[in-house]
């Protein structure tokens, strides 16, 4: 049975609240600034303080060059042990050089693909994470879970082995790749009965 | 085989039929190239307007190319790819930062030289249906302009006999000076021969010298400019046979060798790349040899490009006075030379004179060549042989089939890999 959808002024309470109170309980906010809300068939989560447009993949970025950013949602049985459900996304993030001031696209393949432009940079990084959702289906309202965010930057691609005449393998380049520039945040315990309550946004991770 | 075979198509397959990469993903996709910048340490060169000789000239028509083009971020990356590998470079990044015109772009190329590199190369790896596989693989390890190298090998298509071993290499490109560079190659191989070249050998054991078990060279070699594009190569082959026979016999053939090489490039609307060279090996007695031999060859390569439309002719010529061990005779019937013919079934010995041409036509990844030539010894009579094929080529694999031009019967070859 379809949950009754919630009006926009009641999300915007619900965001505040949450953005208010999230502090209040370093266990569950301020050392992993994640907030999670569920619209009834989805868990959403989202962030206050969490960026990752940032370090060698924004220089990359201001390069000019596209970065592929993974985005995975894991829900865990216990203290982050057991893991029973799992969404991955994935991200090409661009920065337009001729964009008026800092500005940034983003697409994912999907399905469905998506895209978006001339978002600012904190603009992108939740364009990506609201993306992101994991089915409630099979949890039960008041049964505990815990919730990990992990954000990856993908290094440059290696080089191609094919050369004019030969294949080559660099092995310095194979053997000491560029490192993922990767962020985890955590939360829990969490209940879907606690969580903010918001409209239903439509897609299933 | 067939198996092999198959893996072999299928892996070609999806070499050829692969996507191309999507550009949509890149926000400035929209934008024009408005010039090409490429930097390394102490130089730097605007390729609109400026020439350098750090590039060669096909990268530099490769860079060139996407001026004024939309710009296409995974071309940018196959680009700086062959600017690392063509400069020997630890890295080349790129960045695109705002051309001088608005929804302009400037694509800057920063070379990052390579203090050391250790690699691994795969430099022939084919198959021909009548000789098998052929191959060889090195690792190298560059430290600045010197390379050291130590590499297998296997190949049944070059000479008259399948020879397998170990190679070694010291290379230092830049002895003092940027005109002159140094290489020192050992080669350890131990030789089989076919069937037809020790029938070939039996019924003229007169003829030509005898069939050995092995072989070990070395071969010194310096490299100088002379004026660019012409160099001359100096250098000495010091060789030693371990000759067939329930007897260890040993023979060497000690030689001193010269080659002109001559490069070069013509651009314009089209571009033409021309290429020629003659070398001479020159074995005496004075130099402690058992073979008293004088090799001389020359070739002439001219390339024509237009767009996807690429037409080359390759002409080449061998002559061998005095008596030259099996390895240096000239083999025609093989991947390179008149192809679709079998080198056994021409001339299993090999010849002491040849000549050859070939014509090849590219469109795309579609090829057709036209090859003859002949082979002979000194006193024979000449025949001439012709041979068409035709063959698919992407990036530097190549699938091709060849049939030898010759009344009564029609019996293709099939050769794939990493052909020439």
């Amino acid at each position: 049975m379809p949950e009754p959808s919630r009006g926009l002024q009641i999300s915007r309470r619900c965001w505040l609240l949450a953005s208010l109170v999230a502090p209040l309980f370093p266990a569950r906010g301020a050392a992993d600034p994640l907030i999670v809300t569920f619209d009834g068939d989805n868990l959403h989560v989202s962030s206050l303080g969490l960026h990752f447009l940032q370090g060698k993949s924004l220089s990359r970025l201001k390069g000019g060059s596209t970065v592929e950013y993974v985005v995975t949602v894991s829900l865990f049985r216990d203290q982050f042990v057991t893991q029973f459900k799992r969404a991955e996304g994935h991200f090409l993030v661009s920065y337009d050089v001729w964009g008026a001031g800092d500005v940034f696209a983003v697409s994912t393949p999907g399905p469905p693909p998506r895209k978006a432009a001339n978002l600012s940079q904190s603009a992108t990084e939740t364009w990506c994470l609201e993306s992101m959702s994991v089915a409630s289906v099979g949890i039960a309202p008041d049964r505990q879970f815990w919730l990990q965010l992990d954000l990856r930057a993908l290094p440059p691609k290696l080089s191609s082995v094919l050369g004019e005449s030969k294949i080559s393998v660099d092995l310095i380049e194979v053997l000491t790749p560029g490192a993922e520039e990767r962020q985890t945040s955590r939360t829990g315990p969490l209940r879907l009965v606690d969580l903010v309550r918001t409209p239903r946004k439509g897609r299933a991770g | 085989m067939k198996h092999a075979w198959l893996g072999c198509l299928c892996f070609l397959g999806s070499l050829l039929f692969a996507g191309p990469q999507d550009s949509d993903s890149n926000v400035n996709a929209r934008y024009t190239v408005e010039t090409v910048v490429v930097s390394g340490k102490g130089w730097t060169a605007n390729l609109q307007s400026d020439t350098t000789d750090k590039i060669s000239t096909g990268l530099r028509h490769q860079l060139i190319a996407i001026i004024g083009q939309k710009l296409n971020p995974p071309i940018l990356d196959t680009l700086a790819q062959n600017l690392k590998k063509e400069l020997s470079a630890r890295e080349v990044t790129h960045r695109i930062v705002r051309g001088e015109i608005p929804e302009q772009v400037r694509v800057e190329f920063e070379v990052r030289p390579a203090r050391a590199s250790v690699g691994m190369n795969v430099n022939q790896f084919l198959y021909d249906s009548r000789q098998g596989w052929s191959g060889s693989g090195e690792a190298d390890l560059t430290l600045q302009q010197h390379t050291f190298a130590l590499g297998l090998v296997s190949n049944g298509d070059w000479l008259p006999e399948r020879f397998s071993g170990i190679v070694a290499r010291y290379e230092d490109k830049s002895v003092g000076t940027d005109r002159l560079s140094f290489k020192f190659e050992a080669e350890s191989f131990h030789s089989q021969w076919n069937l037809a070249t020790v029938a070939a050998m039996t019924a003229n054991p007169q003829d030509v010298p005898g069939l050995y078990r092995s072989r070990l060279a070395f071969q010194p070699a310096a490299t100088i400019v002379l004026a660019k594009p012409l160099t001359l190569t100096l250098g000495a082959r010091v060789e030693r046979f371990e000759n067939e026979g329930p007897a260890s016999e040993f023979e060497s053939a000690n030689a001193l060798t010269a080659t002109l090489h001559y490069h070069q490039s013509f651009e314009g609307a089209n571009q033409q790349d021309l290429d020629a060279d003659c070398s001479l090996h020159a074995s005496s007695r004075l130099l402690n040899s058992d073979y008293v031999y004088s090799l001389r060859s020359g070739g002439v390569r001219y390339q024509f490009r237009n767009g996807k439309h690429i037409v080359t002719d390759n002409a080449w010529a061998g002559f061998i006075s005095g008596r030259a061990p099996l390895s240096d005779r000239f083999v025609l019937g093989n991947t390179y030379y008149l192809r679709g013919w079998n080198k056994y079934e021409i001339d299993p010995l090999g010849g002491n004179r040849a000549v050859h041409n070939s014509v090849e036509y590219h469109y795309g990844a579609f090829q057709a060549f036209y090859d003859c030539g002949a082979i002979w010894d000194e006193g024979e009579p000449i025949v001439a042989r012709h041979s068409v094929g035709l063959g698919v080529r992407e990036s530097i694999f190549s699938l091709a089939v060849a049939v030898p031009m010759r009344s009564g019967r029609m019996e293709p070859i099939f050769m794939m890999g990493i052909l020439p």
